[in-house]
């Protein structure tokens, strides 16, 4: 039964981890920046949800709230600071310390404003529990395995049947020949990374709906959440989704073996093997 | 007048930190947020070994720099080999990984409660006690690091180094080692790191997790970034500026509860700043 239980966890948590490596697997196959502050823009969304939902509002407008807040963050350190660091060419190294500095901001104006410690959303409904086939879940997790997948099927229709997706997989696998034709890849890499911050929004406002809310918690899902990328093939919508919900099974399962504080031992580790047998990923060029 | 020896002292353990992290994040080009994990293994193999008198102080700060000099290659290693930016969720996973064991494995570190009262170091059994003793400890430690730093950089490798930050592909067709090269430079970092670990668990007496976390290496980061980076006086300038900063946050009235998240904001800000408008930093070469 207790296996049973952490594999249902494990595929909650999946998931949600599972948006938050779409989101950030969209962004680096576009821009090929390390976009670090994505862990900030993950926990900024979470906040501004909470704060919408205790001043009274109803819970679709926090939701709502904290996605346009993401969308608007994430388009000005992509418009501002990587498109400015882009004009006086800056290396990869530069732009990752930038970004690096931007999520150390991020985190700190949150712990400053809303103290560090844990904040839990006022909703009366999050632990209600409903019967699915026979095993008792939260309102919580069925809500974020409904709205991940969604999301999941959202992306996949965007990015292979609108004009507009096909000009971001254009810019993506070559920025260069995207110029030349005219679709302004900087005016791009600002639509993918609003995009990107919109889907890591879902999971930034759902997960703490479950968990409870902490300034410096974004840096664990966005590490696991790039060695899904990694590990299903950088570019690969799919597969970052699949790998991600496999982590977190894997690091789940592994509570009946190990106490939970070494989990990310167990996410390091998947990493290790991947890096040292199929650095390409599962699904490799499945653009 | 004790509280400028202290100053000095920790500053100059610093300055082989920046050593270190500007070796690894300057000169090799590898971006770095883990450098206070290496730091910290230093540290607790030298408190340990002092603590139960295994062996004397220097004996132990060699022990601990071989220590990190292997943890070192062992990290670079396999992910410079797959890509660049593989090396980023390395270092990130090393950082974390290295938190949850200096906090968790209770018998070795003594946990969240950090290890209290490690002996002061001796010079072959002569103890140094007083706060001047242990200055002239740390600034024979600085100029014997310094030294070797410009030594390095002067000899054939230190050419290499720069060669390589000039042009990679370059180097690597006029037959060079460029991955031999790098993971060389991160050794010697490894080896800085682990004395100046050593240094500060004596000199302080007292070590826990929270030196040796995430917002420890950006501040490593912010010190090589603000000084300067791939330069002597870079390395020597950043750290000596930046451990002032909290001194002088004192003078203005900032409540207790946010001081640290005040102080972290500020390093954020600076890495943002010197990115975008002084990437070379105050007395560094080009980033």
């Amino acid at each position: 039964m207790l296996a049973v239980q952490l594999l249902i966890n494990g595929l909650v948590t999946g998931a949600a981890l599972g948006l938050v490596a779409i989101s950030f697997s969209l962004i680096y196959a576009t821009t090929k920046l390390f976009h670090v502050a994505h862990a900030g823009v993950y926990t900024l969304a979470g906040y501004v949800a909470w704060s919408l939902s205790t001043r009274g509002l109803p819970d679709i407008v926090a939701l709502l709230g904290a996605v346009a807040a993401a969308v608007v963050v994430g388009a000005l350190i992509q418009g501002v600071l990587y498109a400015e660091l882009g004009r006086r060419r800056a290396t990869h190294l530069v732009v990752l310390i930038a970004s690096l500095g931007m999520l150390a901001v991020m985190q700190n104006t949150i712990s400053a404003v809303y103290s560090p410690n844990i904040l839990q959303f006022p909703v009366p409904w999050r632990s209600n529990l409903v019967s699915v086939a026979g095993v008792p879940v939260t309102v919580t997790h069925l809500l974020t395995v409904a709205v991940s997948l969604s999301a999941y099927a959202g992306t996949m229709w965007f990015f292979h049947r609108t004009i507009l997706g096909k000009q971001i997989r254009a810019v993506a696998s070559n920025p260069f020949l995207a110029e030349i034709t005219r679709l302004r890849p900087q005016r791009v890499y600002v639509i993918v990374v609003a995009i990107g911050s919109a889907i890591v929004a879902l999971p930034g406002v759902l997960v703490p709906l479950d968990l409870g809310l902490q300034p410096f918690s974004g840096i664990n899902p966005l590490l696991t959440a790039t060695i899904a990328m990694i590990a299903g093939g950088i570019g690969s919508i799919t597969g970052s989704f699949v790998l991600a919900v496999g982590i977190a099974v894997l690091q789940n399962l592994s509570l009946l073996f190990i106490p939970g504080e070494w989990s990310i031992g167990i996410t390091f580790g998947i990493f290790v093997v991947f890096m040292l047998f199929r650095p390409t990923g599962l699904f490799p060029a499945g653009r | 007048m004790d509280f400028l020896l202290s100053y000095l002292a920790l500053a100059e353990i610093y300055v082989l930190l920046g050593l270190s992290t500007n070796l690894l994040v300057g000169i090799a080009g590898i971006f770095s947020v883990s450098q206070a994990a290496v730091f910290g293994v230093g540290a607790y193999i030298v408190a340990q070994s002092l603590m139960h008198g295994v062996m004397g102080f220097v004996p132990a700060v060699l022990v601990a720099a071989v220590a990190c000099i292997v943890l070192n290659i062992l990290v670079t290693l396999p992910s410079l080999r797959v890509s660049g930016d593989y090396f980023v969720v390395t270092s990130f996973g090393i950082q974390l990984l290295a938190t949850a064991v200096f906090i968790n494995w209770t018998e070795g570190t003594g946990g969240a409660n950090g290890l209290p009262g490690i002996p002061p170091p001796d010079i072959f059994g002569y103890a140094l006690e007083t706060n001047e003793q242990l200055l002239m400890l740390t600034t024979a430690a600085v100029v014997l690091g310094c030294l070797v730093f410009w030594l390095t950089m002067h000899a054939p490798f230190g050419r290499l180094l720069r060669a390589i930050r000039e042009d990679e592909l370059a180097v690597a067709a006029a037959g060079k080692g460029v991955l031999r090269a790098k993971v060389s430079a991160a050794a010697l970092a490894g080896a800085f790191a682990g004395s100046a670990g050593g240094l500060y668990a004596t000199f302080l007496s007292f070590i826990d997790p929270v030196s040796f976390d995430l917002d420890a290496s950006i501040l490593l980061l912010t010190m090589v970034v603000v000084g300067g980076a791939r330069t002597l006086p870079g390395s020597i300038l950043g750290p000596f500026l930046l451990l002032a900063l909290p001194q002088l946050l004192t003078f203005i009235d900032i409540p207790t509860t946010i001081a640290a998240s005040a102080r972290q904001f500020i390093y954020g800000v600076l890495l943002i700043a010197f990115m975008l408008f002084r990437p070379q930093g105050i007395v560094g070469e080009k980033l």
